[in-house]
């Protein structure tokens, strides 16, 4: 067909062009679709209907008998009561909640549909469900202490054994091997007896499995971390401040950082990690039960390595350009904006010849923990972990999403404003972009 | 965990050309947070060297050094103990340890490290250590012409110092060590 006169653009879904995603999002959270719309608050929106329901779409809503009495199954707040109903809608959450992880044995699926919706921040759920999504807390509850203990006591063993210096090291050597060994102090005279090293074991030792040499290996890696750790969100008391308690939670992350670095040679620490890390901290260390939160430290070690498993190859340098690195991810994304919006995917790579890699990089091995204020990261991170889809693909939705939301914006700028307005995201609502981030669910192109 | 390099006597260039190869492949700049040196280094080149090895260098007076505002003698503390620093020449007999001893007392300190001698030595004496690194390239001495290359690295870790010996013998880098363990009580008159 000649692209002549007439120019066939791939229609957008009219629910994309609705007036609604004009108007500033301002409805708090709830389900239905936002009230500006001209609707009955029940049915689907008037335009079209999208290919799934604008419900959340978890297939089988739970059977759960146990329901504390009013919504049964569906908890639109459709009432058109407006702030009241997001009030109530919050203190349903928060019961529903209570609920789900009162179980004896915690139904995954559910406790997914609900952290989709959000975790309310105030009741401090949040620790709890995160250690669930991840996997770091099995589904059975009374295997929870143990759990705890085993994997805590591991931890501590990481620690003692990995961030020892090389003195303490040769030492225990030493200690082992020779069972009686006449320590010399300071009584008497007389020359000081030469000892053989173990194993040469001495300090400007090159051998590869020298002690010392490893360590003077790694100090490059443990500066690295230092520097960024300082580095992490400095406008946060909790990182960053003058107290104790902030020096001791840089501590904390430079320690999980160092032994990650040292039990994962092939990926090691790259920068960025220590992003990936400090909302899992933040949430476990605020968490309201005192015994949690002083182990923080290492429930957010086997938290991070999770999450982390999944994003791994984003971070290794090698895999760059094979099929699971980032570059690849980074075409996905642009094969799902093509899918939903080929307009704007046209516009951005094709005229304003935006490579997605610019902004993209940063939202996708970052997990999007720089381009939002870090509570609403911590919203997002919910229907990240949560989402049955799995992080990596519910991520690719977001950022797609993100897109969308500012389309109008970016389909009148050019290169620059393009670039500009897509590497530093403006302040939007994080309820509103999940929910569209929900309505491009279907197979990922690949 | 400190490491603390010990060297001295090299007499680059008038009784030796350069420290042993073999030495200075382990020497690598990163590693070291001080170096002591006894002396008679003797040029500026040598200074500037040790200086690229780490910045915290401290040098005392030997009689044929070139650069004559080194001090005769000097005191550092590196965490729990406290270093004298002395070339040795002017301690006589040379190489004596009473005479070293009455040096220690003089200065106050629980290890004191000098040279001259170019031999190794290493001697404990009322509550202190009496070192002496020999000379980093074998240079032949007022005494002796028959000199090992050695040198020494203190790892100072709390109360606890473990003294490496380096020395070239046959061409080969030997090392040994040397624990000792200053008592918390130790007092010095």
């Amino acid at each position: 067909m000649a692209d002549g006169a007439t120019p066939r653009r791939k229609s957008v879904p009219d629910w994309l062009n609705s007036p609604i995603w004009s108007a500033p999002p301002s409805s708090p959270r709830h389900r239905s679709p936002p009230r500006s719309a001209p609707s009955p608050p029940q049915p689907p929106p008037p335009p079209p209907p999208p290919p799934q329901s604008p419900r959340d779409p978890v297939p089988t809503p739970p059977p759960n008998a146990p329901r504390d009495g009013d919504g049964s199954g569906s908890d639109d707040e459709g009432e058109g009561a407006g702030a009241g109903a997001a009030g109530r809608s919050r203190a349903h959450l928060v019961a529903e909640f209570r609920v789900a992880l009162d179980r004896k044995v915690v139904d995954l699926a559910e406790l997914r549909r609900l952290a989709c919706q959000g975790v309310p921040d105030a009741a401090g759920l949040r620790p709890v469900v995160w250690k669930l999504l991840l996997g770091y807390l099995p589904t059975d509850r009374a295997l929870w202490p143990y759990e705890l203990e085993k994997k805590r006591s591991q931890y501590s063993a990481f620690k003692d054994e990995l961030l020892v210096n090389p003195s303490e090291v040769t030492r225990r050597m030493e200690e082992m091997t020779v069972s009686k060994r006449e320590k010399h102090d300071a009584e008497g005279t007389g020359v000081l007896p030469r000892a053989e090293i173990v194993r040469d074991e001495h300090p400007l030792s090159l051998g590869k499995t020298s002690v010392w040499n490893q360590y003077f290996q790694e100090s490059e890696i443990i500066e690295q971390i230092d520097r960024d750790v300082k580095r992490t969100h400095p406008e946060m008391q909790f990182f960053n401040g003058d107290t104790s308690d902030s020096l001791s939670n840089q501590e904390s992350l430079k320690r999980i950082l160092t032994i990650f670095a040292k039990l994962n040679p092939g990926i090691r620490y790259v920068q960025g990690m220590n992003e990936v890390l400090a909302p899992l901290f933040y949430v476990f260390k605020n968490d309201s039960d005192e015994n949690h939160a002083a182990s923080a430290e290492a429930d957010a070690f086997f938290c991070f390595v999770e999450l982390l498993s999944g994003f791994r190859d984003n971070f290794c340098k090698q895999l760059d350009n094979s099929v699971v690195g980032i570059r690849s991810t980074i075409t996905r994304l642009s094969q799902l904006l093509k899918r939903h919006d080929e307009e704007l995917w046209r516009h951005l790579e094709v005229v304003t010849k935006v490579n997605p890699q610019f902004y993209s990089f940063r939202w996708i091995t970052l997990l999007l923990t720089q381009e939002f204020k870090f509570s609403d990261c911590l919203h997002l991170w919910d229907t990240l972990l949560g989402d049955p889809e799995g992080p990596q693909a519910t991520l690719l939705r977001i950022c797609c999403a993100m897109l969308i939301l500012v389309r109008r914006r970016l389909l009148a700028g050019d290169f620059t404003a393009n670039l500009k307005l897509l590497q530093s995201y403006p302040p939007t609502n994080i309820d509103h972009l999940l929910h569209i981030a929900n309505k491009l669910r279907g197979p990922l192109p690949y | 965990m400190v490491l603390v390099l010990a060297l001295g006597d090299l007499h680059i260039p008038h009784r030796a050309p350069d420290l042993p190869a073999k030495f200075k492949s382990m020497l690598v700049p990163g590693k070291i947070q001080h170096i002591i040196c006894t002396g008679n280094l003797c040029i500026k080149e040598v200074h500037d060297y040790l200086k690229s090895l780490c910045p915290d260098l401290h040098i005392t007076r030997g009689e044929y050094d070139e650069d004559t505002r080194y001090s005769e003698t000097k005191t550092l503390t590196i965490g729990q103990f406290k270093l004298g620093l002395c070339h040795g020449h002017q301690v006589v007999p040379w190489g004596d340890l009473d005479s070293l001893a009455m040096l220690q007392r003089q200065l106050d300190v629980d290890i004191l490290v000098t040279g001259h001698t170019h031999q190794f030595k290493a001697y404990k004496h009322e509550g202190g250590v009496v070192i002496n690194p020999g000379s980093a390239t074998g240079a032949y001495s007022s005494i002796t012409y028959d000199v090992n290359p050695s040198f020494v690295l203190m790892d100072i870790d709390g109360l606890r110092v473990v003294v490496y010996v380096y020395e070239l013998i046959d061409g080969e880098v030997k090392v040994d060590k040397i624990d000792f363990k200053k008592t918390a009580t130790t007092i010095h008159a």
